[in-house]
């Protein structure tokens, strides 16, 4: 997968995407689809909701700090040659 | 059971250990290697966050009230996504500012401010007492649980040391072996940085233990004890169906709204906790570790939690649903089923979890303590001490203990009747009332101190109100009337349903107001009250922190100044001799340049070593203490800082300066340009200065040659005989004497400070000048004057820009000096061309205006002077007797005198000719005549006279060392040249001329020429000669002589590549027509 280095204040925007959503997700009434006394696999469906996907974020997590380190690698330089 | 001497033995050991790890990085901290700057080690030292609330507390709440453990871990997930601008933002203004701690962030931010830090300090320590409190209740509870059959395990550690008192609880010795080892971590010196290498390392070790401490567990209980996952949760649906809740939210116990306030809560912590600000801001390394902490974090919270909802699900299994102990299933699962060595590490990696925690807050709070309470008080009781040091560091460590021993008697006070979890939240809630003000303070430049004081003093109350009394009087403390009936039997004011707000959990009821109250207050009052100056460039700086400020750099000098010495005393007294000069070393390091002569800073650099100074203390005692300091220290020798008037009006200085200076600069050049007299010009560039400075007055002086003083040749403003009239000497005595001398401009921005020059300085002080400036007035580099402006009404009015402009307005000086020079030199030039025209035309005027015409003969003359006027001259004169006498002469040099002779001559070969019968006489006559003022002139002349009958065709002819005349002969086509003997005129007195004979056959040509002819060169540096003459007049023979006068010069320009000749060329030609 090919990935274009992002501009500084679009991977921002996308960060604070990312962190709305997230909240989204995480409340109600988003979160009162999976408040379900069911199970799934053996598992509460509410608990396997919070075990999926809370791995999920993390590795939207990592792919965007990837892309950081794409983008952000001059940006840093520059910053650090700042006075 | 385990016995307690091994239990501590192991503890004791273990903490042995993390201090070996301390001290081993510490050590490779000294030798410049750090073995903590790196993302692995960054990402686990956050998991400080990580306490025995998350080992033991998770599970208890778990197992009691349900799924709300995870939102204490999924804000900090979510909030992460933030971290790259948020985090990395404070991480980044922290370095630059060498904050110390969260207080002394906020301090900062709201103008370096020791009551805004004051009050953060305060309010950290008592919002963090539950938390530590939760801390000690975790390890001394375990400790018991571990060692003490259950009949005993109230009595604590007095059971096996009797003859401790009562009150020394396990708690206790707890405590202060944690204190003990706070002040070995943290305070084992003052840090310049604040930054403890080998702290972090333990930590980070003991971020490992604990998450595989807890892993270990939650491995054997979920697949040792049980058969996995779906097989406890099967069970447990089975046994206790009663009981779904707890894998439910939006219940009972979690409504939406408490999971949500939860979260919220998390991530505020999460963010502001003293001791999460401190390993994650203040301890960081390199921002870029950040990156990577964003996802590793999160992922050690999720494998911490993993096993949280099997082991509390199994523990009620294996308990029968009994929930008295759910807070220690961790440790008493393993103990339960006899695994008494899974049980100890449990136990180790509980210790961790408390003991990382409560190191890290007592040396955060500690630091604060230090840094924003006792220094400020020290110094503003201007209490002295020799060695601050010392007394710093031992009141750091004193500080640890107390910090530790509060959380201890909070323990004491509910610690009974809380569960883990709640104690800390108590905690959470109060870290989330520094929120507004700090991330307000962050991205919000009108956000003032006023408001986020109020802000925080309101939240802190209303969160003292809503969850410290409700705690009070769970533990008995209080009466519960307060709660029922509310304060003074008020209802609206029911601590936990204040304002008739019912129907929510206790914590977001205290979290919705304590944050309505704080950002309220926040937000209104920073809109209704202005920053101080302070502030606002204390805003600037974390606003702008990535875009550099927008307010105009300020302009300070310091009246008085402290040597580089003194600057270095002062920070020795405080962070110690050796840092002290290691600092200095680096500052001076980059800043050789800027040395001047005596050793010292120059004006504009002092102001910027005194704010290096407070920079570098703010590191040791934070900002506010620091400013503190060194204004203090400033003010005892009578220093201050003086804002340095801004010269360029309201303009600020930094970015338009330059537009400034070139509008000035532009305007002076204006005036020079104008072409106006020059005092008129000096005059001008005098007003300007007065009119865009407001000087009192200006002046320029320049050299006078004779009596070599410098003389006033213009002045504008105050009239004073001392400056606007007198002279100076070019001496070093007086400050004009010596920029004119050295050829350099000099500022005296105070003229109190003005000590080698006595003279000027009592002049000064009787004008009641306070600041002036001289600047050299140069022309072409050479001084000629100098320009100078005094002030009476500022100090420190001439900043580096406004000197670099002084100088080029008095070179501008020097260019309309200059200009009027050229001015005066091009007149005069200009004058003495006019009057050599005038004598061209004369000149012109006295060569033949029209050539004779005489029948049988044509003629033409023709003499183009080298310069205005030459000496070259030719005539024909016709005589009474027929005949026709033709001279050609040349007088050497082309100059006046060279014209004059020839007018002269002249004159007197047409007076004297006609009556002299031959031209040999005539040139005798002009010989003698001539001698002596030829000699005096040293000039001379040559000559060549003949007389023509035209009838005949005879010629008489002599010469005055001429050349000789040519002759083309038509009948046998050659060329003859009329060469008669005689001296040049003006050499010797008496001299004998030859008289010679010719004649002139029809068809004939002849020629007379002058040696500027024939000498004429091309740019090989050639003569034209004779030879090529010759043979033109050979090839032109059949010419009409004006033709043939033209075709030779013609060629002549040919041959010599340029319109112009170097001498002056005469020519004459005759021709006998057939």
């Amino acid at each position: 997968m090919s990935m274009k280095p992002t501009e500084p204040h679009r991977l921002r925007e996308a960060w604070i995407l990312c962190f709305l959503l997230g909240c989204i997700m995480l409340n109600y009434p988003f979160i009162h689809i999976f408040n379900k006394a069911d199970t799934l696999l053996g598992i509460p469906v509410l608990v396997l909701y919070l075990l999926v996907g809370w791995p999920v974020s993390i590795l939207i997590i990592w792919f965007f700090s990837l892309q950081l380190g794409r983008s952000d690698d001059d940006t840093g330089r520059r910053d650090r040659g700042a006075p | 059971m385990i016995s307690v001497k091994l239990v501590a033995l192991v503890t004791l050991g273990y903490l042995g250990l993390l201090f070996l790890v301390a001290y081993y990085a510490d050590r490779k901290h000294e030798q410049g290697k750090s073995l903590i700057s790196n993302p692995t080690i960054y990402s686990l030292s956050l998991a400080v966050y990580c306490t025995s609330w998350t080992f033991y507390g998770s599970v208890g709440r778990a197992a009691t009230i349900g799924l709300d453990f995870l939102t204490i871990y999924l804000g900090p997930t979510l909030i992460a996504f933030a971290w790259w601008f948020l985090l990395r933002r404070m991480v980044r203004i922290s370095k630059e500012q060498n904050i110390t701690t969260i207080a002394d962030f906020v301090s900062s931010r709201y103008g370096k401010s020791a009551y805004m830090g004051g009050l953060v300090t305060i309010f950290s320590v008592v919002g963090i007492m539950p938390y530590i409190a939760l801390q000690l209740k975790a390890v001394s509870q375990t400790f018991d649980l571990l060692t003490l059959p259950p009949p005993q395990r109230s009595e604590g550690l007095g059971h096996y040391l009797p003859q401790l008192p009562q009150t020394l609880d396990t708690a206790f010795i707890i405590a202060l072996t944690l204190a003990l080892f706070g002040v070995l971590f943290g305070a084992r010196n003052l840090d310049a940085s604040e930054r403890h290498e080998g702290m972090v390392a333990a930590i980070a070790l003991e971020s490992i233990i604990k998450l595989v401490a807890f892993l270990a567990v939650g491995l054997f209980v979920t697949y040792g004890l049980f058969d996995g996952f779906t097989d406890i949760f099967g069970q447990f649906l089975h046994d206790f169906p009663e009981r779904i809740h707890l894998l439910l939210i939006d219940t009972e116990q979690i409504p939406y709204i408490t999971w949500f306030s939860l979260t919220f809560i998390s991530m505020m912590a999460f963010m502001f906790l003293p001791r999460q600000f401190h390993i994650m801001v203040i301890e960081n390394s390199d921002e870029s570790h950040i990156r990577q902490a964003m996802w590793r974090f999160p992922l050690y919270a999720f494998a911490i939690n993993l096993f949280v909802l099997p082991v509390a699900l199994g523990g009620l299994l294996l308990n029968g649903g009994d929930t008295s102990q759910a807070d220690y299933f961790v440790l008493s699962l393993p103990m339960q089923t006899g695994h008494y060595w899974l049980g100890m590490f449990a136990f180790v990696g509980g210790l961790s979890a408390a003991a990382g925690m409560v190191m890290i807050s007592s040396v955060a709070l500690a630091t604060m303590v230090l840094n924003q309470l006792i220094t400020p008080l020290i110094l503003k009781f201007r209490i002295v001490v020799d060695n601050y040091y010392l007394i710093l560091l031992n009141l750091k460590r004193l500080a640890i203990f107390v910090v530790v021993f509060l959380g201890y008697l909070f323990y004491r006070a509910i610690g009974e009747s809380y569960a883990l979890v709640n104690m800390g939240l108590i905690s959470f809630i109060a870290a989330t009332q520094f929120a507004p003000g700090l991330i307000g303070g962050l991205y919000w430049r009108r956000a003032t101190r006023k408001g986020a004081a109020t802000g925080l003093i309101l939240g802190f109350l209303v969160w003292f109100y809503t969850l410290i009394i409700p705690s009070f009087v769970r533990s008995g403390w209080l009466h519960s009337a307060i709660l029922e009936e509310g304060l003074f039997g008020i209802r609206l004011l029911r601590p936990l349903e204040l304002f008739g707000l019912s129907g929510f959990d206790i914590w977001s009821h205290s979290l919705f107001w304590t944050l309505f109250f704080n950002i309220g207050a926040f937000l209104t009052l920073s809109l209704l009250t202005a920053p101080d100056e302070r502030e606002r460039e204390q805003a600037e700086k974390f606003v702008g922190v990535y875009t550099g400020s927008l307010l105009p750099k300020e302009r300070q000098r310091i009246s008085r100044a402290p040597s580089i010495l003194e600057f270095v005393d002062l920070m020795s007294k405080f962070i110690g001799e050796k840092q002290a000069h290691a600092a200095i070393a680096d500052y001076l390091g980059d800043r050789e340049a800027t040395i001047d002569q005596h050793g010292s800073l120059s004006e504009y650099e002092l102001p910027n070593l005194k704010r290096f100074t407070e920079r570098t203390l703010a590191g040791s005692v934070g900002a506010a203490a620091a400013s503190i300091i060194v204004e203090n220290y400033l003010s005892t020798r009578g220093s201050r800082m003086e804002k340095v008037f801004d010269i360029f009006g309201s303009v600020t200085l930094s970015r338009t300066s330059s537009r400034e200076q070139l509008s000035v600069l532009y305007e002076a050049a204006r005036v020079v340009a104008s072409g106006a007299p020059l005092q008129t010009i000096f005059d001008n560039i005098l007003e300007l200065l007065i009119q865009q400075f407001k000087f009192d007055l200006v002046v320029i002086r320049l050299l006078d040659q004779d009596s070599m003083t410098l003389t006033v040749r213009s002045q504008k403003g105050m009239s004073s005989e001392h400056f606007g009239h007198s002279a100076r000497k070019l001496t070093m005595e007086t400050t004009i004497g010596e920029v004119f001398l050295t050829n350099q401009a000099i500022v005296v921005n105070d003229t109190d400070e003005l000590k080698d020059k006595p003279q000027t300085s009592q002049i000064v002080h009787r004008e009641g000048i306070l600041s002036f400036a001289h600047a050299p007035i140069t022309m072409e580099g050479e001084p000629i004057g100098v320009l100078s402006a005094f002030s009476k009404s500022v100090r420190g009015i001439f900043t580096e820009e406004f000197v670099e402009l002084f100088t080029s307005l008095a070179s501008q000086v020097g260019v309309a000096w200059r200009n009027n020079q050229q001015t005066r030199d091009l007149i005069a030039a200009r004058e003495q061309q006019k009057e050599m025209e005038i004598a061209k035309t004369i000149q012109l005027s006295l060569l033949p205006q029209a050539t004779p015409r005489i029948e049988g003969i044509s003629l033409a003359g023709l003499c183009v002077p080298a310069r205005e006027v030459g000496g070259d001259y030719y005539d024909y004169l016709e005589r009474a007797d027929g005949n026709l006498d033709l001279v050609v002469a040349d007088v050497s040099g082309h100059n006046v005198g060279s014209a004059l002779i020839m007018a002269e001559t002249r004159t007197f070969i047409r007076a004297r000719a006609s009556k002299l019968d031959a031209p040999d006489q005539v040139l005798d006559a002009l010989n003698r005549f001539f001698y002596d003022d030829l000699t005096q002139a040293e000039l001379f002349i040559t000559l060549v006279y003949i007389r023509f009958q035209p009838e005949t065709g005879n010629l008489v002819y002599a010469s005055a060392g001429h050349n000789p005349p040519l002759v083309y002969r038509h009948a046998s086509g050659t060329i003859d040249r009329l060469d008669a003997e005689g001296l040049i005129l003006g050499v010797r007195p008496e001299v004998t001329f030859d008289c010679c004979r010719d004649r002139l056959e029809p068809g004939d040509v002849l020629l007379m020429f002058t040696d500027g002819l024939t000498e004429a060169e091309n740019r090989a540096g050639e003569f034209f000669g004779e030879e090529r003459l010759v043979q033109m007049l050979i090839d032109n023979r059949h010419l009409q002589p004006q033709e043939l006068i033209e075709t030779l010069l013609q060629q002549l320009r040919l041959f010599t590549g340029s319109q112009n000749f170097r001498d002056d060329i005469s020519l004459v030609v005759m021709k006998r027509e057939s």
